[in-house]
């Protein structure tokens, strides 16, 4: 007869002392399951902008509340987190010295994610505060000017390839 | 399938369980390697694209309906979409074996959670194997 499992609770998780590898695995599991239900949700919007494009834009104006950019900058930590952290077990897993640094390369992903994430939390979170403008807000203005006097010069039409 | 030993082994250890044939666990953990190595590049550059360069208040249908005019960025959102949903789910499979136990609530939230990953999935397929430049491009 089989043993039953042990409990794996998230109290008993968080009261098990495993450190660095818990912690890292905690972690791992909480952002790939956000990404993943944000990404069904994200699939299927997205979708609509092949059949229904005013449907997409207007899923938009709900997306540009400022709660969003929140959520949107939590989205980017999860995928850094758990690309940097996914790659740190991959090389584990073939690298056994590695392996016996595993705790030195968890705060080596730590260490690089906080690092990226200064800026990006800048970038994403000041223009809402009108401390800084928004991301490629400079690359959208050249895309207006050229999409109002028509590449070259020429008019305006609609099939006009404009460099993204 | 509840993760549970096989049947106890004379002089130690246990026999594979019953249940799941062949190599499917092992061949799921290399998948998970493989698609997160993959996805290291296509998710990250993809994020910081959107979020970054373009900025999701620039976002509009018409950009997106712009970038997809490129063959490349299609067959480039087939392979995101198909091996971050398929890593997605795998983790989610085993999320699910590890915190739901009884078998029977075990395979009703099972289905539960692969109809809807699998229905994203298709829905993104579909959207991007049907998109035909021509007749978009005058909306």
């Amino acid at each position: 007869m089989a043993q039953a499992p042990r409990s794996t609770s998230l109290g008993s998780a968080l009261r098990y002392r495993g450190r660095e590898g818990m912690w890292t695995w905690i972690l791992h599991r909480f952002t790939g399951l956000g990404i993943l239900f944000f990404l069904v949700v994200h699939v299927v919007d997205t979708a609509l902008v092949i059949y229904w494009p005013d449907l997409y834009d207007q899923a938009l104006v709900l997306y540009r509340h400022p709660l969003f950019r929140f959520g949107e900058l939590a989205i980017v930590f999860s995928v850094l987190f758990h690309a940097l952290n996914g790659l740190r077990i991959i090389t584990q897993d073939f690298w056994p010295y590695a392996m016996q640094r595993q705790r030195q390369m968890a705060w080596g992903v730590a260490g690089i994610v906080v690092v990226a994430m200064l800026p990006i939390t800048w970038m994403m979170i000041a223009p809402l505060f009108g401390l800084a403008e928004e991301p490629g807000a400079e690359r959208h203005r050249a895309r207006m000017e050229a999409a109002e006097f028509g590449t070259n010069g020429a008019p305006v039409n609609p099939e006009t390839e404009v460099e993204l | 399938m509840v993760t549970e030993r096989g049947p106890a082994r004379r002089g130690g250890g246990y026999d594979r369980p019953g249940g799941r044939s062949g190599n499917f666990e092992v061949n799921s953990w290399f998948f998970m390697r493989i698609s997160g190595l993959l996805l290291i590049f296509l998710a990250l550059y993809h994020v910081i694209w959107w979020n970054l360069v373009i900025g999701v208040e620039h976002l509009s249908a018409e950009l997106v309906i712009e970038r997809w005019h490129n063959p490349f960025f299609r067959l480039f959102n087939v392979a995101l979409l198909t091996f971050s949903l398929l890593h997605g789910l795998n983790g989610a499979r085993y999320s699910i074996e590890d915190y739901v136990r009884s078998p029977g609530r075990q395979m009703t939230v099972k289905t539960i959670v692969y109809t809807i990953v699998l229905g994203a999935w298709a829905v993104g397929l579909f959207a991007l194997f049907t998109f035909d430049p021509a007749t978009l491009a005058n909306r």
